[in-house]
């Protein structure tokens, strides 16, 4: 009697876990409720066509898809193939170009508005939310259209997808459906007092979704932490810094300036490095002026801002890493940290030593930095790595020292925590 | 933190120093204006060009370049390093005898200004003292040579003579490859 109310209890309880799970399963692979497209695709005249052709072009870049939708090898633009290395395993940016087999060649607008806004394609496949549709769920539908126009008249780029590297559970992909449930936002348009900030807000929430990266994640869920939003994060092997205005205002950021770095790629605080320059490369080197201007007004809340200014040393600076700093460093960076006008970035104003952690000045330093034209301009000389030279102690010394004299930091970095980012950075390569 | 440093290396096998001078002088001033040594070029001034690149024998990692005009005293003090100046050889009668790579270059004609020659030599020297430890197939010696120079900027000629030359060293000093050379020797300078 007892085994067979032992056995009826579990055969409830399985049959309630397998609805619970179809129901999740069903909300998570749904896309919700579509809004209708903005304009009549088959009765466009050429002037709103090229109107469409351009905004497109915009969204493209200020959504930043050529981050991840570009080809490594080949350099084309639609074709896929960025690796994002995740703590659950490798995924791989598709193809979107217009190719009918490899990319979304046969997808109309309302099946792009569900990928973009609810990380649904056609058939019911969920993408993996690398895709930013935590961000662009409040994508404007009339954007998503202009997308469409111009993506479909870009050239198709007939290559494969290169299958994603995902570890146990999480290569299943319907399994994305429950996470879904838990982190999905529900798309909705943005909505805005249409004033410059507002406009800024859009551009830095939806479409540059700068908070995938710069906000720290759920260790559940891996879903970005509202509660802690642009508060910094420590993603890929380097640290994508707060972006509060408070922060901000900490680390002698302006408005100007903030527009300048994200038009040139550089400014007194630093130039685009790790994955920012890939941002530069194709976003926001590219946008309207009145665009960068927006999200920077946004980023600052219009505050006025004192700008850069070279802070006084905390204590006694670390007289090992002054040595190594001035062997080392300071022929391209300068004894006082000026650096060379389009060669050397300054480190008096540089924002790298303020940060919280040590993870990107050590990455720097260990890599090196490679030749770049920036944009519009402006260039930086390479700078080499210095792996080879240092040991995890000297590393540390040089970094205290740097972070002691133009950080407004401690110099409390040890051998070891230089060890742990090294692996945390070799691990994300 | 004093502004001053006791400087001391040992320079082409000489002991320099104690020399009292300011803690950020790169090192290329220091040989130029404190011990006269004037062989290593100063070129870009941005450690790009590396015509001024000297060794430094490391103890423990063997022998690595530098470029001199970025690398300050503070790192290099206590060290043991090498210029251009000491890489020839002096007999007993005083004789200077250029090193297999320095004749090298001379015999391909591989320098027109010489500007940038100190930094090749160096460069290349260091690429044979490597190979001693490390053969490479004697197959791969082009690559290896243009992984060491290919940083080394020349404004005169096209590089070819100079990588020329440091491959038939390479190539005819024994014990630095290994395995029979299957590819055509080409010289197309």
């Amino acid at each position: 009697m007892a085994r067979s109310t032992w056995l009826k209890g579990l055969g409830i309880a399985a049959v309630a876990g397998v609805l619970v799970t179809g129901g999740m399963y069903l909300y998570g692979s749904s896309s919700g409720h579509v809004p209708p497209a903005t304009v009549d695709f088959a009765k466009l005249s050429p002037e709103e066509q090229g109107r469409l052709y351009k905004r497109g072009e915009q969204v493209f870049r200020a959504g930043d898809c050529a981050a991840c939708h570009s080809s490594p090898q080949t350099g084309a633009q639609l074709a896929g193939g960025v690796p994002m290395v995740t703590p659950m395993g490798a995924l791989y940016g598709t193809n979107i170009s217009p190719s009918r087999e490899h990319g979304i060649g046969n997808w109309s607008a309302d099946d792009l508005y569900r990928a973009v806004a609810a990380g649904m394609a056609p058939g019911r496949k969920n993408l993996y939310p690398a895709m930013p549709y935590a961000s662009y769920h409040q994508i404007a539908r009339g954007d998503v259209d202009a997308l469409w126009v111009w993506l479909m008249k870009q050239p198709a780029v007939e290559v494969a997808n290169k299958p994603n590297e995902m570890h146990f559970p999480f290569n299943i992909r319907p399994a994305v459906a429950l996470w879904n449930v838990i982190a999905r936002p529900s798309a909705k348009e943005f909505t805005g007092p249409g004033d410059e900030p507002a406009r800024g807000k859009y551009l830095v929430d939806v479409l540059g979704h700068c908070a995938e990266c710069h906000s720290p994640r759920s260790k559940a869920t891996f879903a970005m932490d509202s509660s802690r939003y642009l508060e910094g994060n420590t993603i890929e092997g380097s640290y994508a810094p707060a972006l509060t205005p408070d922060a901000l205002n900490a680390r002698g950021w302006t408005k100007q300036d903030l527009v300048r770095f994200f038009r040139s790629g550089l400014s007194p605080q630093g130039v685009m490095t790790f994955r920012m320059a890939d941002v530069l490369e194709h976003s926001t080197s590219r946008m309207p002026q009145e665009d960068l201007s927006a999200m920077a007004a946004y980023l600052t809340q219009n505050r006025e801002m004192p700008g850069p200014k070279v802070k006084a040393a905390t204590g006694q600076v670390n007289a090992k890493g002054e040595n190594l700093y001035l062997g080392l460093c300071a022929g391209c960076h300068g004894a006082q940290g000026q650096g060379q006008p389009h060669s050397s970035v300054p480190m008096s104003t540089n924002t790298t030593a303020m940060f919280p952690t040590s993870i990107n000045l050590i990455r720097v330093i260990r890599e090196g930095v490679p030749e770049r034209d920036l944009a519009h301009g402006e260039r930086m000389q390479a700078m080499p790595g210095f792996a080879d030279k240092l040991s995890h102690e000297e590393m540390a010394d040089l970094v205290n020292y740097m972070r002691q004299t133009w950080g407004d930091q401690p110099g409390n970095v040890t051998a070891l925590e230089v060890a742990d980012h090294t692996k945390t950075i070799e691990h994300s390569q | 933190m004093q502004d001053r440093i006791q400087f001391s290396a040992t320079i082409n096998r000489k002991k320099v120093g104690p020399v009292d001078v300011p803690k950020d002088l790169m090192m290329i001033e220091f040989l130029q204006e404190y011990v006269g040594m004037n062989g290593t070029r100063l070129g870009c001034g941005q450690g790009v060009c590396r015509a001024c690149t000297i060794i430094v024998d490391d103890p423990d990692k063997g022998a690595i370049t530098v470029p001199a005009c970025v690398t300050g005293v503070t790192w290099l003090n206590g060290k043991t390093v090498r210029t251009i100046e000491g890489i020839a050889s002096v007999d007993d009668k005083g004789v200077v005898h250029p090193s297999p790579m320095q004749k090298a270059f001379l015999e391909h004609y591989a320098f027109q200004c010489g500007y940038c020659t100190p930094g090749f030599v160096n460069a290349a020297t260091v690429l044979m003292e490597k190979l001693q430890k490390h053969p490479v197939p004697a197959d791969d010696v082009e690559q290896v040579v243009e992984q060491q120079l290919e940083p080394h900027i020349c404004r005169c000629t096209g590089y070819v003579r100079y990588y020329n030359a440091v491959r038939d060293v390479i190539l005819k000093t024994p014990g630095l490859t290994t395995g029979r050379r299957t590819k055509e020797v080409l010289n197309n300078g």
